[in-house]
């Protein structure tokens, strides 16, 4: 096992069994869809082209590399998408730390190769993003290498292991063969999330929305900054755009959709699941400013002459937001709202209490009730949740104490 | 009734349009007419009266093409200069142009901070105390993020440029003159005379200043032009620049037709440039002269070390952006601290010659132009980043030429030292 910097690889002389020089390191690849750590090939810039020397002929790997067979036999390189280049796509390039949840740029790229069968395996194993890596580009060849070495392990190592970097290609078709998948990045919190993307430019915005997970999508397009939505939602064609609003909070799909230009939002509209379709369009109907405009219409209500059992039953099939779930509300054999219940009850009370002994008086407003008096009212009376009753006293939608903090936030 | 509404409708969306995309461009060309540009363009016209005027042609030729390359740049690619140059030349020479940006610009930021103490110095007001008041001022402003607001009221009084423009008409110089210096060829005899070749180098590195192109570029990668929306942009781009130059040519005919006229070839002070304004203002030459330096100075002081330290830590790799706490983005905030607070310190040296320092920063703008301008042209030249936007001929032509006669002219300029 040893560890041998990318950077110190390019431009290695590369010896073939005579023990001649044939050419020097232009590029080193990985093939991901035949092993996603494992370098598959040298390419050699031989004095009549581009050489392919197979990873497996490698006999020895560092400043000088030897190979096995002749250098006739190394074929000519022709370019491929389905690998990946270290120096063209990795090196000096922005990729995604999931670690550290942010982006980085690359510096160099540690490599370790170890004998196997009296060949060397080489493999990439972390992405140099420290001054080691800048130290080491800005010196090489100018330095002595004993020099730099001892200058180079004064210097702590600021490494991001290979499992957690996450690469950035623009281009679909590539990403495919590179199996790009973003499978960190997708676990990652969807705060999180938005904030790497903020820190995206637009392509790459555009390459991780259009790869990850619909409902990942969903969560992180809702903590985006309003203008990176906007701009991102208008560069995904509308079927994948409207997948992903459907996944949505009906209400900040609402929000979202109202800042899109109008044949846009229309285009989104039209190719929804018809449920949230109908959902959205409702928001959208109603001012941005009041109550009916800030609620979110999925929250869990159960007949109020059920038990805590029942509420557990809806508790499980609900699939809309965290926060909704705070209170659950009861409704009459007339659909009107009578009470509610905090999920607090509920956890800590026998599954056969009846729900009218746990009930308390709900919070109400009116559909046209102003952001300000919502706000009021949260404040008032400590709530997490505000029904929002419709002339007949049914229940149109809830907000939930998230709402009001970004309706704070915007009012400043 | 339904046809106006939908024609007023249409009007709205366009002058929207227009306003939403105006801005970098033209904030750019304003905050170019920096403490820098004036003490420049007004040194040449007391020097050399109307003889250097033919600079103003090519240079806005120029200054167009480059600004309007940085601009693309950043539509297509989304990405700033320094982002660019890092992915595609790597480390070493990214390490290389910003360590000489930083250099240059920090010379840009003692101009302004020389502008700021000049202008003051008018009101009788010492620098040593207001420059560091300054300097404090800037720095707190930016990083406590009310930069953004301020902006406006920059940009607003930028408008004293006007007043140059109308002290030019009432000098009553020889329009004759001034007209035909524009449009003559420069005579061979200046290409051998150092003091001529060090003005128009400074007059070509105070108008295309090198951290113009990063500042560009961020900018409209920050508002989140796109490819598609880059047309308008474009508009943006060349209204600045001509606005820019043409009160260049005012400041200089201005100069050339007081200063130079009245045998008063030297500009030392601000007391002195200020002289440019009295046909205009009178008495009042000096507190006209004073508030638009002080305010030109200041925009971009607020301007040059930021987007020094962003280009420098995107290029980098360090951690950056206002959003950052000091601890989280070190690199980032002490470069900008240490641009201002060095830059104002330089100024505060006793019997500093604060105009002539000015220029000759501007003249290292002009030397390391060339530079930036090969590294834009390569990326601008490069069709799998820029796809169909890759420079046209008639752009390669210009930027090239720009580049070889700003190189052959700094080269003759040290052999006639």
């Amino acid at each position: 096992m040893s560890l041998v910097a990318l950077s110190e690889l390019l431009g290695a002389t590369v010896r073939d069994a005579s023990g001649a020089v044939r050419g020097r390191v232009r590029e080193v690849a990985i093939a991901p869809q035949e092993h996603p750590t494992r370098i598959a090939f040298l390419i050699v810039g031989a004095p009549d082209g581009e050489r392919v020397l197979p990873a497996s002929w490698l006999k020895t790997c560092g400043a000088t590399v030897r190979a096995d067979g002749d250098a006739s036999q190394w074929e000519k390189y022709a370019a491929s998408d389905g690998v990946l280049l270290l120096k063209r796509d990795l090196l000096d390039q922005q990729i995604i730390d999931v670690h550290g949840r942010k982006v980085v740029r690359v510096n160099d790229v540690e490599l370790d190769s170890s004998l196997v069968n009296s060949h060397v395996n080489i493999d990439v194993i972390a992405v140099d993003v420290g001054s080691r890596g800048a130290i080491r580009r800005l010196m090489q060849g100018v330095v002595p290498a004993f020099t730099m070495r001892a200058l180079l392990e004064k210097i702590p190592p600021r490494v991001i292991p290979w499992q957690y970097v996450d690469l950035l290609e623009t281009d679909p078709a590539r990403r495919v063969k590179l199996k790009i998948v973003y499978e960190g990045l997708s676990k990652l919190h969807p705060a999180d999330i938005a904030n790497i993307i903020e820190d995206l430019p637009p392509a790459e915005r555009e390459a991780v929305f259009e790869t990850i997970d619909e409902e990942v999508a969903a969560e992180a397009l809702e903590e985006l900054d309003p203008k990176v939505q906007v701009s991102l939602v208008e560069s995904l064609d509308s079927d994948r755009a409207a997948d992903i609003v459907n996944e949505m909070d009906p209400d900040a799909a609402a929000d979202l959709l109202e800042k899109l230009p109008e044949a846009r939002s229309g285009q989104i509209l039209k190719e929804m699941e018809p449920e949230e379709r109908i959902e959205v369009a409702q928001l959208l109907e109603f001012g941005k400013h009041t109550a009916a405009g800030r609620m979110t219409t999925e929250f869990v209500s159960v007949r109020d002459n059920g038990s805590v059992a029942d509420a557990i039953e809806a508790l499980k099939q609900f699939e809309g937001s965290r926060e909704a779930v705070a209170t659950i509300y009861l409704y009459s054999v007339s659909y009107k709202l009578t009470g509610a219940v905090p999920l607090v009850k509920i956890a800590i009370s026998p599954p056969a209490t009846p729900l009218g002994e746990l009930r308390e008086d709900a919070a109400t407003c009116l559909p046209d009730t102003p952001d300000d008096e919502v706000t009021g009212l949260f404040d008032k009376y400590n709530l997490v949740t505000l029904a929002v009753v419709d002339e007949h006293e049914r229940l149109a939608g809830i907000i939930t104490a998230d709402d009001v903090i970004t309706m704070l936030r915007h009012a400043n | 009734m339904k046809s106006l509404r939908s024609l007023l409708k249409s009007w709205k969306i366009r002058l929207a349009l227009v306003l939403a995309v105006i801005g970098p461009g033209f904030i750019t060309a304003n905050v170019d007419n920096d403490a820098g540009g004036i003490f420049t363009y007004s040194q040449s016209g007391a020097q050399f009266g109307y003889t250097l005027l033919w600079t103003m042609i090519p240079i806005t030729i120029a200054l167009i093409v480059v600004q309007e390359m940085s601009a693309r740049l950043g539509a297509v690619t989304g990405k700033g200069l320094s982002d660019l140059i890092r992915e595609e030349f790597g480390f070493r020479l990214t390490f290389i142009v910003m360590v000489t940006l930083v250099i240059t610009n920090f010379g840009n930021v003692v101009t302004e901070f020389a502008g700021i103490a000049s202008s003051l110095e008018l009101f009788g007001w010492s620098k040593y105390l207001v420059v560091p008041v300054c300097a404090f001022v800037v720095w707190a402003m930016v990083v406590r993020g009310t930069y953004a607001t301020i902006e406006k009221i920059f940009l607003t009084a930028s408008a004293f440029y006007i007043c140059y423009i109308i002290a030019g008409v009432l000098a009553h110089p020889n329009w004759k003159a001034a007209a035909f210096a524009t449009v003559t060829r420069p005579e061979a005899a200046g290409m051998r005379n150092y003091g001529y070749l060090y003005m128009v180098i400074a007059l070509v590195g105070t108008t295309i200043a090198p951290w113009m192109q990063f500042y560009l570029q961020a900018s409209v990668v920050e508002k989140g032009i796109t490819a598609k929306q880059y047309r308008a942009s474009r508009w943006d781009v060349i209204l600045g620049c001509v606005f820019t130059d043409v009160v260049a040519w005012f400041i200089i005919v201005a100069c050339a037709a007081t200063l130079y006229a009245n045998g008063h070839h030297n500009i030392a002070n601000a007391s002195d440039a200020a002289q440019a304004l009295r046909p205009f203002a009178g008495e009042y030459a000096y507190l006209l002269f004073a508030a638009g330096l002080f305010n030109a100075s200041l925009f971009a002081a607020s301007i040059l070390p930021i987007s020094t330290a962003y280009a420098v830590c995107e290029g980098l790799g360090f951690e950056s952006g206002l959003d950052k706490k000091f601890h989280e983005a070190p690199v980032f905030y002490w470069l900008y601290t240490i641009l201002i607070v060095l830059g104002a310190a330089v100024v505060l040296i006793p019997r500093l010659p604060l105009v002539y320092v000015s220029v000759l920063s501007q003249v290292v703008n002009g030397i390391v132009l060339p530079f930036v301008l090969v590294f834009m042209l390569l990326l601008t030249n490069d069709r799998e980043l820029m796809g169909d936007h890759v420079n046209g001929r008639g752009f390669n032509a210009v930027a090239w030429t720009t580049v070889i006669v700003v190189v052959g002219m700094a080269l003759l300029m040290i052999f006639f030292h």
